[in-house]
């Protein structure tokens, strides 16, 4: 392993998405370990009814029709690419809890953890991020 | 056209599938081999060059056809970065900068194609380290050959091999190409 990234996911809108998804591709295909972890309203990514139908951010609905021109992948196709990868996904059990969510409400392949959980991973990481 | 083992279509991807599509095409390619790779993506240009210096892959270059990126990389071949040098015959790059106009000197370039492509001594002859075997009939084994690669490692092995097909004047450039500092010329349309 080249290096080692730790994201944190805190939003929920198609545009979190992207940088989310993009990052942690790009650095799998660098060989980073990589892990997400989903918090509030972060876990709308990974949740199997919204991560194909996120929303855009308030006042920017016309970028959609950049979206459809730009060819950028899908959000689900996203996260199958990084799943292939290896890029870990962790659910933060707390706020799943707070919206009432189970498991089974996610996308397959998720680990179910808290704070520590992500601590454990992110304190000898090369590179965190937050979005 | 340059040749190479293989081609990935990534053209109409945005960032960073192109990166991630490489990455597994690469994945099944053997070490050594080169990939070229489409894209329409400007941003790959500058990222495909810093994945590859991560990856430890060798960034030969690009080139531009119409809207189309055309990235050429070179899988990393650790067996390169270990192998001793041992054929007893070598010259500097200095040394190699003296024989460049005589007439009995065959500058031999045993690198890919697309290694070649971006960036070789003017005049030197293309011929990679695994055609040589079949191809050593195209050189003139009366003349002294110096045979170049990037670093002086294949161009080891293949010094090697012409001693023993019977060329009698061979020579291993082994500081390679990454030390040249001399005029190059490219071919890469």
């Amino acid at each position: 392993m080249a290096g080692k990234t730790a994201i944190i996911a805190s939003n929920g809108t198609l545009f979190d998405a992207y940088k989310v998804y993009n990052i942690a591709t790009a650095a799998a295909a660098s060989d980073h370990e990589v892990a997400i972890f989903f918090t509030f309203e972060g876990l709308n990514l990974i949740n199997k009814e919204a991560y194909g139908q996120l929303p855009l951010p308030e006042g920017k609905e016309q970028i959609a029709e950049g979206f459809a021109k730009g060819n950028v992948p899908a959000i689900p196709e996203l996260v199958e690419m990084a799943q292939e990868l290896n890029v870990k996904f962790i659910g933060c059990q707390m706020t799943m809890d707070l919206f009432g969510l189970e498991k089974e409400a996610f996308v397959d392949g998720i680990d179910v953890g808290g704070a520590v959980t992500f601590l454990e991973f992110a304190k000898d990481a090369d590179v965190t991020l937050t979005f | 056209m340059i040749q190479t083992d293989k081609l990935l279509d990534a053209k109409g991807l945005a960032c960073p599938m192109p990166i991630v599509r490489t990455k597994k095409a690469m994945n099944e390619m053997e070490p050594g081999q080169v990939i070229e790779v489409q894209a329409t993506d400007k941003g790959s240009l500058a990222d495909l060059k810093a994945w590859a210096k991560s990856s430890g892959n060798q960034y030969l270059g690009s080139s531009e056809e119409g809207d189309v990126l055309k990235h050429y990389l070179r899988k990393a071949d650790q067996s390169e970065e270990k192998e001793e040098i041992r054929f007893p015959h070598t010259v500097t790059n200095a040394e190699l900068k003296q024989e460049l106009n005589r007439e009995d000197v065959i500058v031999l370039d045993v690198r890919e194609p697309a290694e070649y492509a971006f960036g070789h001594i003017e005049g030197a002859v293309s011929i990679p380290l695994g055609e040589l075997e079949k191809r050593s009939g195209e050189l003139d084994a009366e003349k002294e050959v110096i045979v170049i690669c990037r670093t002086g490692n294949r161009s080891d092995f293949a010094a090697k091999q012409l001693a023993d097909k019977g060329f009698t004047r061979v020579k291993n450039a082994v500081e390679g190409m990454t030390q040249w500092d001399g005029a190059t010329e490219q071919n890469n349309a």
